[in-house]
């Protein structure tokens, strides 16, 4: 079955243990920026903006890669082969949800593989902000009812009909 | 020899403002196997690089930028950071935390610490990325607001994710009570270290680092942390975190109202008639939008607010807490909450504490009911208790040093010596700091904090919530069964010396490790074993796991910090609270009639730390025990030890 993670802004207070958590199961280390979540921020208009791959079924990163790094692991999600990644970027102009990044360190692309079914985002969340939802109609509900609020507020229209 | 420890960035840097140059080094072992970090290491590098005759106002005092080894390092609460020098209100000891983003950036940018000294010639900022860090002209950033500053920073740089620890005009004006503001509406307000930033002309710092850290054993350190986590889930907790994360600290208001102990009216009594206008429920049903949490923390105290319509409509801000509602509200006898609210923003914008700004307002304010102050040293001003307006032009004219608000901005105690006469009745301060929202008429064991505070009157250093919020299992714990019942006795001194004595060394640890005071203070989870348990893991420094070496460590910062005070010349008679909190019983309210008795726990607490009881100099003994060869050298030739 696959599945998608869907975070409640409701209660996401900001607090950025999911991208520990995050750079921790896929570094080794505490750093942020390394995080396949992100969390961006604007104070100034008090905007706390999760962001993570959606794991669509049209994958906009997959199509624009052109060494196919991006490819499905054994649990059908689509995660970046490092050894075959040249960090041009094209996957990250593509994805209009800002779900796939270039690694800081290693300058390769990075997006959330759902940490092979077990996610550390979600264990992190002490606000239980983030939840794993199937692909069924109303998993696919729950993400675009949690995503919609912040993109609106970000000026990105979601495209209608693409689920 | 390369510096060993995992959990630390592993650099530090020292900045000559006077020659504008910046130097990166390696972490020094000692400093973290002997000190920890934040409030430790700070008074290991202040003690050799300050004297007696640093004034804290002039290119020679340091200015000490700190994190810990926890910092960043998803241990909940630890996005925190600290700064540290020779205090300008105080002329002693000063250090002030902050919590948020900057810490923990500071750290992914390469570096545990920064040591500031001298002065520059024009205005500057210093930017750490990623192992590097540079001096930038800060000419354009000079006279701005904290907002401001941020915004224009980042935009500078071309990078939203950019954190900052910034001054205001407040600090600029050197306004004795200054403070530093990380990320809009965090401030490291105590003590006037903005000040210190002031005079060196520099406006603050900015990081963005993507260079991570690492743990020496991380499975073990997950593990740790996850036992630490577990603690703090206990059921046990369940209603003190739940009260953090609907009202963050604002509830205190109401808990601290009932017991009695809430300053209100310059600290005259501790029972305010109108505080459910100023208390938790209004705040979170009219005004709270949002909570927030800083770095990686489960508690996630902090909350957003807006104002619409009024006299003081505010976009959303950073809420205010306890003790700005304290100290603007209740000190003030001002019901006005949304005066409150915005008082509170101009002192983050301006970059105030909010505590002594209140404080030193309802000083004045006080000054004016006697008689001492008229309309002709007010600036025609009417200071009448609970007069907003003329409450709102103070902190305005303080923060430019303009007018009244030039004497006030040095504080309650110069401020009395300059006006002369009875005015130092009603300056409510110890050493120059003014107290903060507690009284230990209502408390007794908050007197002795008050006291032996090395930065002065304020509870962050050793305050005891078993008896004030009654925690029987634990005083049984710590202490022993039998001393259970006088512990939580919260009118007795028994037992308090030693209370103190021990949250001291803890709290030293928690501002050394860094991370944030709840959890530890309220509600009172983590304990010496956490340290035992995390730090090892976390860094690699076998002898963290050993639990008299980390109990002897707290001893050695809290005995550092205070010979760096006793090198300045504070002895017992300093370690005093000021008349009214002394001897004026309380007059109304719960705690009618109480009074502390400072020299009992004092006594005590002297002999628990290991000082002389009439000087409270340190015994010899005890700081070669710790380690402290080189305060002993340094002191016992003037004849500070015994
Ligand atoms: S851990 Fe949860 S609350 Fe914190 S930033 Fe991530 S989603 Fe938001
Ligand atoms: S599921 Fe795993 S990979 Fe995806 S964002 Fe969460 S922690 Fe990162
Ligand atoms: S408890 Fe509050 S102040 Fe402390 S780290 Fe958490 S959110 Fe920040």
């Amino acid at each position: 079955m696959k599945e998608i993670l869907t975070i409640d802004l409701e209660l996401c207070t900001g607090c950025r243990n999911c991208e520990l958590a995050c750079s921790v199961a896929h570094t080794q280390s505490f750093n942020p920026k390394r995080s396949r979540i992100q969390i961006l921020k604007d104070e100034v208009r008090n905007l706390i903006v999760p962001m993570v791959c959606l794991q669509c079924e049209k994958p906009l990163c997959q199509e624009a890669c052109p060494n196919g790094a991006i490819v499905e692991n054994e649990h059908g999600i689509l995660f970046v082969k490092e050894e075959i990644c040249i960090g041009c970027m094209n996957c990250v102009t593509a994805c209009i949800y800002g779900g796939i990044a270039i690694d800081p360190q290693n300058k390769k692309a990075v997006k959330c593989d759902l940490c092979n079914g077990d996610p550390a985002c979600v264990k992190a969340c002490d606000y239980g902000a983030i939840s794993v939802a199937s692909i069924k109609p109303e998993g696919l509900h729950q993400r675009r009812k949690a995503v919609s609020p912040a993109f609106q507020t970000l000026g990105i229209q979601i495209e209608e009909g693409q689920e | 020899m390369t510096f060993p420890y995992k959990g630390y960035a592993g650099h530090y840097l020292e900045v000559d403002l006077t020659k504008g140059v910046v130097q990166k080094k390696e972490m020094e072992k000692e400093w973290a196997r002997l000190y920890l970090g934040g409030s430790g290491v700070s008074s290991k590098i202040l003690w050799e690089r300050t004297t007696a005759e640093t004034d804290p106002l002039s290119p020679d005092n340091v200015v000490v930028v700190g994190t810990g080894p926890l910092t960043g390092a998803m241990f909940s609460p630890s996005g925190r950071m600290m700064f540290a020098a020779r205090g300008p209100l105080t002329g002693v000891w000063a250090e002030s935390h902050v919590g948020g983003f900057m810490g923990p950036e500071i750290k992914y940018a390469g570096f545990d610490f920064v040591i500031m000294s001298g002065r520059s010639k024009k205005p500057v900022y210093l930017f750490l990325r990623d192992g590097k860090a540079e001096l930038l002209d800060a000419s354009h950033l000079w006279g701005q607001e904290t907002d401001t500053t941020t915004k224009m920073i980042r935009e500078d740089h071309k990078d939203p994710s950019i954190e900052t620890a910034v001054i205001g005009p407040a600090g600029e004006n050197q306004v004795l009570y200054s403070g530093i503001i990380v990320d809009f509406y965090r401030a490291a307000g105590r003590a006037g270290l903005g000040a210190v930033l002031g005079s060196k002309n520099m406006k603050g710092i900015a990081a963005s680092g993507s260079l991570g850290l690492e743990a020496y054993d991380m499975e073990k350190y997950l593990e740790a942390n996850a036992q630490e986590m577990e603690k703090l889930k206990d059921p046990l907790w369940k209603d003190s975190l739940a009260s953090l994360r609907k009202y963050g600290t604002t509830d205190l208001v109401a808990i601290i109202n009932e017991i009695g102990r809430l300053p209100t009216k310059n600290h005259w009594t501790g029972f305010y008639e109108d505080a459910d206008d100023i208390g938790p429920e209004i705040i979170a049903e009219k005004y709270r939008i949002a909570q927030e949490a800083c770095h990686g923390c489960a508690v996630g105290c902090k909350y957003i607010i807006r104002v619409k319509g009024g006299n003081y409509p505010t976009e959303p801000i950073g809420g205010p807490e306890y003790e700005t509602l304290m100290a603007f509200g209740s000190n003030c006898m001002n019901n006005d909450i949304e005066s409150i609210f915005h008082m509170g923003k101009r002192c983050d914008l301006l970059g105030l504490d909010t505590i002594s700004c209140g404080k030193t307002i309802s000083f004045a304010m006080e000054l004016y009911e006697k008689g001492i102050w008229t309309k002709e040293d007010t600036d025609g001003l009417d200071l009448t208790w609970g007069n907003v307006e003329a409450q709102v032009e103070l902190v305005e004219k303080i923060a430019k040093r303009e007018g009244v608000g030039k004497i006030l901005s040095n504080g309650v105690r110069k401020a009395a010596e300059q006006i002369g006469g009875d005015a130092w009745k009603y300056a409510i301060h110890v050493k120059g700091l003014e107290a903060s929202g507690q009284d230990p008429r209502a408390h007794q064991s908050i007197g002795l904090t008050y006291a032996t505070n090395v930065r002065g009157a304020d509870h962050l250093r050793s305050i005891s919530c078993i008896e004030e919020l009654g925690y029987p299992k634990i005083a049984g714990d710590r202490f022993s069964p039998e001393k259970a019942d006088a512990i939580l006795e919260i009118m007795s001194p028994k037992h308090k010396g030693e209370v103190v004595w021990d949250m001291e060394d803890l709290y030293a640890l928690v501002d050394s490790a860094v991370i944030c005071k709840y959890a530890t203070m309220w509600p009172p989870v983590f304990y010496y074993d956490t340290f035992v348990n995390v730090i090892p893991a976390l860094t690699g420094m076998e002898e963290w796991g050993n639990p008299k070496y980390v109990r002897l460590a707290g001893q050695r910062i809290s005995h550092l910090r205070r010979a760096f005070n006793h090198r300045l010349g504070v002895t017992r008679k300093d370690e005093n609270l000021p008349p009214r909190l002394l001897s004026e019983p309380m007059p109304t309210g719960p705690s009618k009639g109480g009074l502390p008795d400072l020299d009992e726990m004092l006594d005590e607490y002297y002999e628990f730390r290991g000082c002389d009881r009439d000087t409270g100099y340190p015994k010899e003994a005890k700081l070669k025990e710790l380690q402290l060869d080189f305060v002993v050298d340094e002191l016992k030739p003037k004849g500070l030890t015994r």
